[in-house]
């Protein structure tokens, strides 16, 4: 299975972080061009995956995640101590027969990513 | 939205010096004389930073931004990251300065200090790629991560910021430290 896909985790609690937007963007002469907005699902992935298996090449791909939304929503949150509020990350997929699965795990004060299976 | 410029140099960065190019990283790759990051146990690096620098306390000082980078590949500090730091202005980063980080992985200075500290959206971007290929850590071209942007929000100019970032060629953490 080659392609991009994510998973939003709410490490602090330890569950899924659905209704979340990303904004996936790819790297076209030497700026981001925007693909499309998905939201997460209750499992706190997409439907379908960020980037199929059929159109995956290799190039330089942007994530946003737009988590500062469902972190102030959650109860007992205040927004004071929000400090990674919309990470993005940002990842080549050096080839294109390959699955690039990228996670953001994700608190108030911290989010951590990795090239994930 | 902008950013500051891409570094085209290293995103296609070759590996012909390093033997490998050609070859499909997918799984270890065997090369006489590097570190391999995808793949193990990796031999000893060639050049990490050096591990004789201890913790800093901050507890008390004033209002600042404060950074270390971490290398969580080679278990020392990130000694002579390059980063840029912006601040979000609409919908564009104004770059604000470029550092390089010492032995310890800190920048020389604070990044911001006192006055110089003042609410809003950063990024410091890490030059990440650059960082290992200096040491001597075989990465495909381009690497998984070339240049990392490290986003936070600055919501208080009275308090103290202190921002760690873990990190290896295949991923990292930050936060709110202390």
């Amino acid at each position: 299975m080659a392609g991009i896909t994510t998973h939003i985790l709410d490490s602090e609690r330890g569950r899924p972080a659905p209704g979340v937007r990303i904004d996936f963007s790819v790297m076209e002469e030497g700026r981001w061009r925007l693909v499309k907005s998905v939201v997460t699902n209750a499992d706190g992935r997409t439907d379908t995956p960020i980037l199929p298996a059929a159109e995956a090449k290799i190039g330089q791909y942007q994530l946003e995640f737009f988590i500062d939304g469902y972190l102030k929503s959650r109860p007992g949150v205040s927004e004071a101590d929000i400090f990674v509020d919309n990470p993005v990350v940002r990842f080549a997929v050096f080839d294109a027969k390959q699955h690039y699965h990228v996670p953001m795990l994700c608190t108030p004060g911290n989010c951590t990513t990795y090239r994930g299976s | 939205m902008n950013h500051p410029p891409e570094r085209p140099d290293l995103t296609r960065r070759s590996l012909v010096g390093a033997g490998l190019a050609g070859i499909g990283l997918g799984g270890t790759v065997a090369a006489t004389g590097t570190v391999l990051a995808q793949g193990a146990p990796a031999p000893a690096p060639a050049q990490p930073g050096a591990l004789n620098t201890g913790p800093t306390m901050q507890s008390g000082l004033g209002p600042r931004l404060t950074m270390h980078a971490i290398d969580n590949f080679h278990g020392t500090p990130g000694a002579g990251m390059v980063c840029d730091l912006s601040v979000r202005e609409g919908d564009t980063y104004r770059p604000i300065k470029t550092i390089t980080t010492g032995a310890n992985g800190r920048s020389p200075e604070p990044l911001l200090i006192d006055d110089a500290l003042k609410t809003g959206r950063y990024e410091l971007l890490m030059h990440v790629e650059e960082y290992f290929a200096r040491i001597g850590v075989a990465l495909p071209s381009p690497n998984f991560l070339s240049l990392v942007p490290i986003r936070f929000h600055i919501r208080d100019a009275s308090q103290r910021y202190h921002l760690p970032i873990l990190f290896t060629p295949w991923g990292y953490s930050y936060y709110r430290g202390s």
